[in-house]
């Protein structure tokens, strides 16, 4: 006795439509959803793209063939009782065994063909006279940004031309972390000792986010960063900008916070430009992010969250508490010290 | 530990009596003879600075050599049934592959350390 | 506790009678070693299951606070591990495998049965050993893949990692000694008549199975071997101090790891296999392409490791080589979905709840195979890897495909294993609950895996797009913890209340179904005589062809009374349990770095193992293991040893591969300026002469010559001994002349590391000779009893072997550094 056959095929479709339902308008608004990977913005992402919608047509083909044989046989196959006829006891077919081995197997070689033709592509170990190389150093639980031949180190966000090739230098300082950008380069993971690269071409600007995704410790889930994919214009001028000095308030709120960071525990882990950080020998200064144009980021403390006085105060006075495990610590900075130090660091612009 | 009503029927034809082929322990002891000269040969090689240029390839033929002759006679593999060497070959290829990966892939690392 | 071999009385009606608790610790029934391992996997499947259900409830909402992230990745962990190595692997092989394999190949028992009670009682005191980080608040936390240098001392200052790295060692050996056990008995113990290509597929698939776990495991073993060092020793196998890197973790943990999904796939494919034949009334389409496609993905199995590495950078070459591999390896599986489904095409279906979970595999393997299509890509892959789209894939697999398929064998297996029909009603609404709540939990991972959504993160930001779909998932995923109620539910209540079961409840086609559920404890009261596949459908109804609709089935002879009498079952041994609880306590000593607790633990599992070796049979008996019983006409014990030493081939490959990469990274002193070729051309010398005076010996012993036996044994232990010393010497001389310890550099490292385990190896074979020496000067070794003696030197003769490489590569090879 066959059961439940039409509460199966009810099922399957119904639940078919729903996901279809949920998934179209999902890729709809696709574009507004930070990490989304089938959104491409550079060559290289593109590619990929290109790779991923031609390996899930095939897929799907493949799947839509396996579902209706395998239905098919269930719905006609299944026994009534008084159902008149032997069953096939047919077990071997030279032609079909042929056929269900080769054509898979061309359709495996229509992925794997550009499939290696990508890689080779995208890996390239010249790069263009002009390319910008960016290292990327990855730190428990943040991202930190240099760009070697301009002389600026940032942190959280890393900014980069539009239509030009960025070449990204990755190392780690402690554990394998893996820098993600789905939306302009894939991803590659950071491991100490070795250093790997993205090579990609950004064509539209706007503001990308990233993520780390390889399990680092404690607080992977809050190893963030965005990325901004300037007009060279722009860009030039971001660079031109974070070269400056940091901002000297003479008085104010900002002034006081000033001297308190000069005299906290604060130098010892960020850099101010002229201010704190000492050689990279006595690893005075590099254990945190830089801070020297701090208050003209959007985010903080791993990209977790928007860049505004609360958060920032909040952050200072009890970082653990809004990033378990994090390595920095509580300084006992409370009341208008704190917020003298959060308007210092604000004016950092 | 039980008794069968029937004999096994050995359908395989895998079967070469234990007894037969058996070398004797002359055979032996010519084959250590002949792995003490390898080795001998082995270390001249290592010596002779003539030589230093195809050192690796002697050495790793004489390595096998030595191998199959411990394999083949001392661990009576080439008088046993196939079965026995089938068992021992699929793993030292897989063996040899393993190295050789692993060397290969950490070739191309060595072009990654730290800048 | 040596005891005569016991008469069965006939009243005695199934194995799961008699005994007491006494009787279910010292079994060495293969039955009730399954009973065992499925009781106790299921109690780890809750166990998973709950791990799980805290997962979803901490990730229903952006932000949540329900787990700190201590916890939460300290669960999301042990669900990985608690899933793989306590719950699927043991209910497959440890289960199915323990139960099935004898009945399906018409044994009475494996090859070992005291090795396989005690893989058992290792296996869940490793388990215990994963799971007692839970009981010091420090479980292991890095993720079942345990990355390296996450894992190293200074990162992961806690026990978390030890716990994971001794847990994990102690269920490797229980699994390598129960692989080897499941080898040999399918090797030698088959039926009279039954063929390779006779078997019921499920034994192709455990064969190719306890082959990958052969040969995988040693990998993993060296990988945790060196993290130990790394942590305990204070050795750089993984850190990215004087050119070691962590890569190299991930290179030996993935050569096991991918296998090890193969291992734990295709029992499952193995049991689908039994279970549509039965259900189309039809026979297994394409047997033949079937099972060298089991081959095929085996073999392949060890060629596509990397694919779990192309975010590592790993250079196009390899990057397009293993995404060459890993497309081709889907070639085989592809065949083996379209036989199934051409299996069910033309017969006459039965939906059974069994039917219908393999049915529900084979969509869900099929929707898992084609996401790893595109893992296989490794451009795809760099957007896809380490994000919610690898958790989809593999859960389908894993979920969808093996655990359904495990499913579908229990509720088809449940009546022959406790005699007790399951609930059908209750199955099928455990089957539809399931098939929606599984595809509600799973199917939208791969959505929020496009989305970006990485894995492994205790918390996600709002408005990324997750926020529906993890709470969709999450609910859903309740609702599949409640099916799962239903199915203990349905087990438990079957005990008691099931309908009793026939041998043949459901008109089967292979030779399990021939006998009483439950079976007698002997199995087999007379070995069934195999003529063809599907052997006991051809005895019911003449040939593989017959669809069995017409006429009632043959039923086979039933035993007589004096044949049962005259049927002798080995007696239980209280040994496997205690040498079980000497690599236990070996393993805690460690974890506490309590050295008594070490030595104790040694001592113990040093004397239980001889006292077992010993225990039967008695001296002066006949041999039981007769060559006669054996299919092939091999000793089991050769058949043993020889896989023992494959296995071991890709232990020392493991050790070896290690040795060349690093010493060409290595700083500091070298092996050109420390390696004494003189002194250890002596040694290789010696260690030559001893495989010579090992071959002498056992000629002395074929040719009855006790004499001369026992002397020549004398004389290999003494060559041994000479070896070792020079071992000693050697190591003493870079140590005092050249200031050269273990973790000096990675050279000395890997030197002593590599060096040191072949000495450990001559070393047990130098223990195992005298032992042998012993036993031949008390005239205890004649030349029927010479084969003892050349599984002796089998294993010496390795170790010889062995050492000719490692002479070769590490003494000759030396590496000429520029000036």
């Amino acid at each position: 006795m066959a059961p439940g056959k039409p509460i199966l095929k009810i099922t399957g479709m119904l639940g078919a439509l729903v996901a279809a339902v949920l998934v179209l308008t999902g890729r709809a608004n696709a574009d507004r959803y930070p990490l989304d990977t089938l959104s491409p913005k550079s060559d290289l992402t593109r590619e990929i793209l290109w790779l991923f919608k031609e390996v899930t047509i095939l897929d799907s083909i493949v799947l839509a063939v396996v579902v209706v044989a395998l239905g098919l046989a269930i719905f006609v196959f299944s026994s009534r009782t008084g159902e008149p006829g032997a069953p096939s006891v047919k077990h071997s077919d030279m032609w079909l065994e042929m056929a269900w081995t080769i054509i898979p197997a061309l359709i495996l070689i229509a992925i794997t063909v550009p499939t290696v033709r990508t890689i080779v592509h995208t890996q390239p170990d010249r790069w263009p006279q002009g390319a910008l190389t960016v290292r990327v150093v990855a730190h428990q639980w943040w991202w930190e940004f240099q760009y070697p031949s301009l002389g600026v180190t940032t942190a959280d966000e890393v900014h980069i031309p539009a239509n030009r090739v960025v070449h990204f230098e990755l190392v780690s300082e402690d554990v394998i972390h893996s820098f993600f950008m789905p939306a302009i380069g894939g991803k590659r993971d950071v491991v100490p000792g070795q250093v790997n690269q993205i090579t990609l071409d950004a064509d539209v600007p706007g503001e990308y986010w990233g993520q780390c995704t390889e399990f680092c410790g404690i607080e992977h889930a809050d190893m963030r960063f965005r990325a901004f994919v300037d007009t060279p214009g722009d860009f030039d001028k971001w660079v031109a900008h974070q070269l400056e000095p940091p901002v000297k308030p003479d008085s104010g709120p900002a002034a006081d916070g000033a001297k308190i960071f000069a005299n906290a525990p604060c130098a010892i882990c960020h850099t101010i430009k002229g201010v704190s950080g000492f050689s990279k020998e006595y690893n005075f200064g590099f254990r945190g992010p830089d801070l020297t144009h701090f208050g003209e980021r959007t985010t903080m403390a791993g990209s977790i969250m928007d860049n505004t006085p609360e958060n920032v105060a909040k952050w200072i006075e009890n970082p653990d508490a809004l990033k378990p495990g994090v390595k920095m610590p509580a300084l006992g900075l409370s009341g208008p010290e704190l917020s003298e130090l959060v308007a210092y660091l604000e004016s950092l612009k | 530990m039980s008794d069968h009503a029937a004999q096994p029927a050995h359908a395989v034809g895998h079967h070469r009596a234990e007894e037969a082929h058996h070398p004797g322990p002359v055979t032996y002891i010519v084959i250590a003879i002949v792995l003490t000269i390898l080795t001998a040969f082995e270390i001249g090689v290592f010596y002779a600075p003539f030589l230093q240029a195809i050192l690796v390839p002697l050495l790793i033929i004489l390595a096998i050599c030595k191998f199959y002759l411990v394999a083949a006679y001392y661990m009576h593999l080439h008088f046993d049934s196939r079965v026995f060497t089938a068992l021992f070959m699929f793993p030292l290829w897989l063996a040899m592959l393993i190295v050789a990966s692993l060397m290969l892939l950490f070739l191309y690392l060595s072009h990654h350390l730290v800048t | 506790m040596a005891a005569q071999p016991r008469p069965i009385h006939i009243e005695q009606a199934n194995y799961l009678e008699g005994g007491g608790i006494v009787g279910w610790l010292t079994t060495i029934d293969h039955k009730r070693i399954a009973i065992l391992y499925g009781m106790s996997a299921l109690v780890f499947m809750m166990v998973g299951g709950i791990e799980a259900m805290f997962i979803r409830a901490q990730l229903i909402v952006p932000n949540n606070t329900l787990l700190s992230p201590t916890v939460y990745n300290e669960i999301f962990t042990m669900h990985g591990l608690t899933m793989i190595f306590l719950v699927l692997m043991p209910l497959e092989t440890g289960f199915f495998g323990n139960f099935l394999i004898p009945l399906q190949i018409g044994a009475r028992d494996v090859a070992f049965p005291r090795l396989n009670a005690l893989s058992y009682w290792v296996f869940i005191l490793g388990a215990i050993t994963l799971n007692l980080g839970w009981v010091f608040g420090s479980a292991p936390d890095a993720g079942w893949f345990g990355y390296a240098n996450l894992t190293s001392r200074y990162y992961s200052p806690g026990p978390n990692i030890d716990f994971f790295d001794i847990g994990l060692l102690i269920l490797g050996v229980s699994s390598v000694m129960g692989a080897l056990n499941f080898f040999v008995t399918i090797i030698n113990m088959r039926a009279p008549g039954m063929t390779f290509m006779r078997m019921p597929m499920f034994i192709w698939a455990v064969l190719v199975t306890v082959i990958l776990i052969l040969l995988a495991f040693p990998a993993l073993t060296v990988g945790l071997i060196f993290l130990f060092m790394d942590r305990y020793f204070g050795t750089n196998y993984y850190q990215v101090i004087a050119g070691a890197t962590p890569i190299l973790w991930q290179h030996l943990f993935w050569i096991f790891g991918h296998p090890e999904v193969y291992i734990m796939a295709l029992p499952a494919f193995g049991m689908i296999s039994e279970v549509i034949p039965v259900f189309s009334r039809k026979p297994l389409f394409g047997y033949p392409m079937m099972a060298y496609s089991l081959i095929l993905i085996a073999f392949l199995s060890y060629g596509v490791w990397g694919h779990h590495m192309f975010a590592t950078g790993m250079g196009p070459v390899a990057d397009s080589a293993f995404a060459i591999t890993s497309m081709l390896i889907a070639i085989p599986t592809g065949v083996k979905v379209f036989s199934w489904i051409a299996t069910v095409w033309g017969g006459r279906l039965r939906f059974t709840t069994s039917m219908l979970f393999a049915m529900g595999f084979l969509i869900e393997f099929t929707i898992g195979g084609l996401s790893g299509i595109m893992h296989a890509s490794a451009p795809i892959d760099l957007e896809q890897t380490d994000s919610y789209f690898i958790v989809a894939h593999f859960h389908y697999v894993l979920f969808g495909g093996v655990l359904m398929g495990i499913l579908a064998a229990f509720y088809y297996y449940w009546p022959k294993i406790t005699g007790r029909m399951l609930n059908e009603t209750l199955g099928k609404w455990h089957f539809w609950i399931t098939a929606w709540a599984y595809n509600a939990t799973f199917f939208p991972m791969h959505f929020i895996g496009e989305l970006g959504m990485p894995r492994r993160i205790y918390t996600y930001a709002p408005n990324m797009g997750f926020d529906f779909w993890n709470k969709f998932e999450s609910i859903n995923a309740f609702i599949l913890g409640f099916a799962f109620l239903l199915f203990f539910i349905n087990l438990a209540w079957s005990t008691t209340n099931g309908e009793r079961a026939s041998s043949d409840p459901w008109d089967a086609r292979t030779l399990e179904w021939s006998i009483p559920s439950p079976p007698p404890i002997y199995n087999f009261a007379i070995a069934p005589a195999v003529n063809s596949r599907d052997a006991w459908w051809v005895m019911k109804y003449g040939n593989v062809e017959s669809h069995g609709l017409d006429g009632t089935a043959a039923a086979p002879p039933p035993a007589t009374a004096a044949e049962i009498a005259s049927i002798h079952i080995p007696a239980p041994s209280l040994f496997p349990i205690l040498i079980a609880l000497g690599i236990f306590s070996m393993g805690i000593g460690m974890l506490i770095a309590w050295y008594r607790m070490i030595l104790i633990g040694a001592a113990l599992m040093a004397f239980c193992v001889l006292s077992m070796a010993f225990e039967y049979p008695r001296w002066g008996e006949e041999d039981e293991h007769a060559v006669s019983e054996s299919f092939l006409g091999l000793d089991m014990r050769k058949v043993g040893i020889w896989s023992f030493i494959g296995s071991e081939c890709v232990f020392f490959a493991s050790l070896i591969s290690t040795y060349m990469v690093y010493k060409a990274r290595s700083q500091g002193p070298f092996d050109a300026q420390i390696l004494s070729i003189p002194l250890t051309s002596f040694s290789t010398f010696i260690l030559l002469m001893s495989s010579l005076l090992m071959v002498l010996a056992l000629a002395g012993f074929q040719r009855n010559d006790r004499f001369w036996g026992t002397f020549w044994l004398f004389g290999t232990a003494f060559f041994g001994c000479i070896f070792l010393g020079g071992q000693v010497y050697e190591f003493g001389d870079f140590w005092l002349e050249h200031g050269m310890v273990f973790n000096t550099n990675l050279f000395s490292q890997c030197f002593y590391t590599l060096v040191g385990f072949h000495g450990f190896h001559v070393f047990i074979g130098v223990v195992w000779l005298i032992t042998m020496a012993i036993a031949g000067a008390l005239g205890k070794i004649d030349s029927k009893r010479a084969l003892s003696v050349e599984i002796c030197g089998l294993y010496w003769h390795f170790v010889d072997i062995v050492w000719v490489v490692i002479f070769t590569l590490v003494y000759l090879m030396r590496t000429i550094k520029q000036a």
